[in-house]
């Protein structure tokens, strides 16, 4: 067993490395926050007490709003988070449950049906007649839909898909870069502004973007979850009659709460830092955090001490997340179910 | 009985429906103006309406060395980088199995890189490599090297975007790997054990072909994903010096909102599209062969 404890001697010394790797950026940003400008332009220190004073000026000054607004991003970047979590768990709930305790068959066909229509009608409606772009969609939209959903019913060839596909297409939207669906969006909502429906920049557009954004690690997380539940008690409660959203509320959601939660923390973490969607659809108002961040680069030069003051309320909430999920982990919640 | 079954079951749609509406209206549909958008010439500035050129964009992007410019930086970080963090994370999912002194403690320091936001890792990162103020060039200086110019040297540049990929999101192989540690059945290493096969054989012969349909998945999603990089290039470089950083969606957005060239950045985007399902495509085909090998 030598040989044994020589791989075991690397393996404590690379996980040994490592955590100081990890650590040290962390614990730089929490003393640079607590230091005197001249603690950071005279090169690099780092220990509070011994190689500088620790002051709370770089704190007082970001609270007071000394350069430019600290508590609006931080406000739209909780209200927004927390409302499009909430959305994506749930709808992304629902939509598990669905998957998981029914059958849905989707004939390839009449998806087809729906991309023609849809192109073709809006090519049609927008590009032929003019007609606005919102006004194009929606009655697109509608009509896709309604074609697409009595065509499914009709005995038409073509391969069948069930619910792994289902799962797959709501999965599928990650692939996408961001970038595809960020930057049509954006076109969309510009659209949508100029008939006087403020979307840019707004806590409806916001959170109805990052709703979607969260919704396919909602619907794949909760789905696995969801597959481990017993059906017997609510096939019990199906016999006593009650109806399947009370089911769905009282029963099924209650246990399922260990990945409710871990779902709701791994949402939240994404949205909270997400970036690219951020920065394209707001311009001020709803500015969310990562934007603030993004912006001191160029606005504080070397102000390193107010950097990590923004940099720390961005990391402390997460810090939590971490915490919560690594307990979750240790005690086996997660491991199951992450295959 | 058939009707009262169909008719339970009539509620399922009810379930589904939401979601899939959100995702149909806000991730797909956008997509079909988008598209007509990117065989137009459109600017918001100076404003000029829209006219359509048909595939002249697309024309243009493929000329464009700009293009290949940003989709070689992209490759290359992506590639570098998952490669790092598959190979570091693997190793590191290995010690935390056999629970190395300290193993608990790590865990959730181990986590906590990929749940910080891009831009702020970046931030950090900035100070830490800065040319005079940072501590990365302090200790350079302590063994006499020098101060090394991180952010403006083309090929430093890339290494530190690289390093930062790695430190944030090596971290998420660990996880994935560690789970699929713990699901593999106890019993083969106990025999493998008993008839000492040496450390080395037992985890070329048994660990890593068993865990190959994982790894497949784990480096899947890290291509994915690090093909998608804006945060930490946008405020670690913001593609420079020159362009020598462009990743391809700071690309896309550059040309969009510094240059208001709304239909490019349309055409650039689906191009892109375009390029992350060939890779796609081929990597799974790949991974599909080598895994028939194994298996």
């Amino acid at each position: 067993m030598m040989e044994g404890r020589g791989y075991r001697r690397t393996g404590f010394i690379l996980a040994l490395v490592w955590f100081f790797l990890s650590i040290f950026p962390l614990y730089f940003v929490l003393v640079t926050a607590f230091k005197p400008p001249l603690a950071v332009s005279q090169g690099p220190t780092y220990l509070p007490f011994v190689d500088f004073q620790p002051t709370l000026q770089a704190f007082r000054d970001a609270f007071a709003g000394l350069r430019g607004d600290f508590w609006g991003p931080i406000v739209s970047s909780v209200l927004v988070s927390v409302t499009a979590t909430a959305l994506a768990v749930l709808l992304g709930a629902m939509a598990a449950y669905a998957l998981v305790r029914f059958e849905f068959r989707i004939r390839l066909l009449s998806g087809v049906i729906f991309a023609i229509i849809s192109i073709g009608g809006f090519l049609l409606l927008n590009g032929l007649w003019g007609l606005r772009v919102p006004y194009s969609m929606a009655i697109v939209l509608v009509l896709a839909l309604v074609v697409s959903v009595l065509a499914n019913r009709l005995p038409l060839p073509g391969p069948v898909m069930k619910n792994d596909d289902v799962t797959f297409w709501f999965v599928s939207q990650r692939i996408f870069p961001p970038i595809v669906s960020a930057f049509a969006l954006y076109l969309l909502y510009t659209e949508v502004n100029k008939l006087g429906l403020r979307l840019t920049d707004s806590f409806p557009g916001l959170v109805l973007a990052y709703t979607a954004f969260g919704l396919p690690f909602a619907v794949w997380l909760m789905r696995d979850f969801l597959a481990t539940l017993p059906v017997e008690v609510e096939e019990a409660a199906l016999v006593d009659n009650i109806g399947r959203f009370r089911i769905f509320f009282g029963i099924v959601l209650p246990m399922a709460r260990p990945g409710l939660i871990a779902t709701s923390m791994i949402v939240l973490a994404f949205i909270w830092n997400e970036f690219l969607f951020a920065l394209l659809l707001t311009s001020g108002k709803w500015q969310t955090l990562p934007i603030l961040l993004a912006g001191q680069n160029s606005s504080r030069g070397d102000e390193w001490w107010a950097i990590s003051v923004a940099a720390l309320f961005s990391i402390a909430p997460m810090i939590v997340v971490a915490t919560i999920l690594g307990r979750m982990m240790r005690s086996g919640l997660l491991t199951g179910s992450i295959k | 009985m058939r009707s009262s079954a169909a008719k339970r079951d009539g509620i399922k749609h009810a379930f589904l429906w939401p979601a899939f509406l959100v995702v149909l209206l806000i991730s797909l549909f956008p997509l079909i103006y988008a598209l007509t958008v990117s065989f137009q010439t459109m600017r918001i500035v100076p404003p000029t309406p829209p006219r359509f050129v048909g595939v002249q964009n697309y024309a243009e992007i493929l000329q464009s060395g700009r293009f290949w410019g940003s989709m070689w930086t992209t490759t290359v970080i992506t590639v570098l980088s998952v490669v790092l963090e598959y190979v570091l994370g693997f190793a590191l999912a290995l010690a935390l199995h056999h629970n190395v002194p300290g193993s608990s403690l790590y865990r959730v320091t181990f986590l906590l890189p990929m749940f910080l936001a891009p831009v702020g890792v970046a931030l950090i990162a900035r100070m830490i490599f800065h040319p005079y103020l940072g501590p990365v060039n302090d200790l350079m200086r302590a063994l006499g090297l020098g101060n090394v110019p991180f952010l403006t040297e083309p090929n430093l540049a890339m290494a530190v975007l690289i390093i930062v990929e790695v430190w944030q999101w090596t971290p998420f192989v660990t996880l994935l790997m560690l789970a699929g540690l713990q699901s593999l059945p106890a019993e083969v290493f106990e025999a493998a054990r008993v008839d000492n096969v040496p450390a080395w054989r037992r985890f070329w012969d048994i660990t890593f072909p068993m865990l190959l349909p994982i790894s497949v998945a784990v480096v899947f999603i890290r291509l994915i994903e690090g093909f998608k990089v804006i945060d930490t290039v946008f405020v670690l470089t913001g593609g420079g010096p020159g362009t020598a950083t462009e990743t391809l969606t700071l690309f896309a957005y550059n040309e969009g909102f510094k240059k208001f060239n709304i239909g490019m950045t349309s055409a650039l985007s689906f191009t892109f599209l375009i390029v992350v399902i060939v890779f796609g495509t081929v990597y799974l085909a790949l991974a599909q062969r080598l895994t028939r090998r194994y298996a």
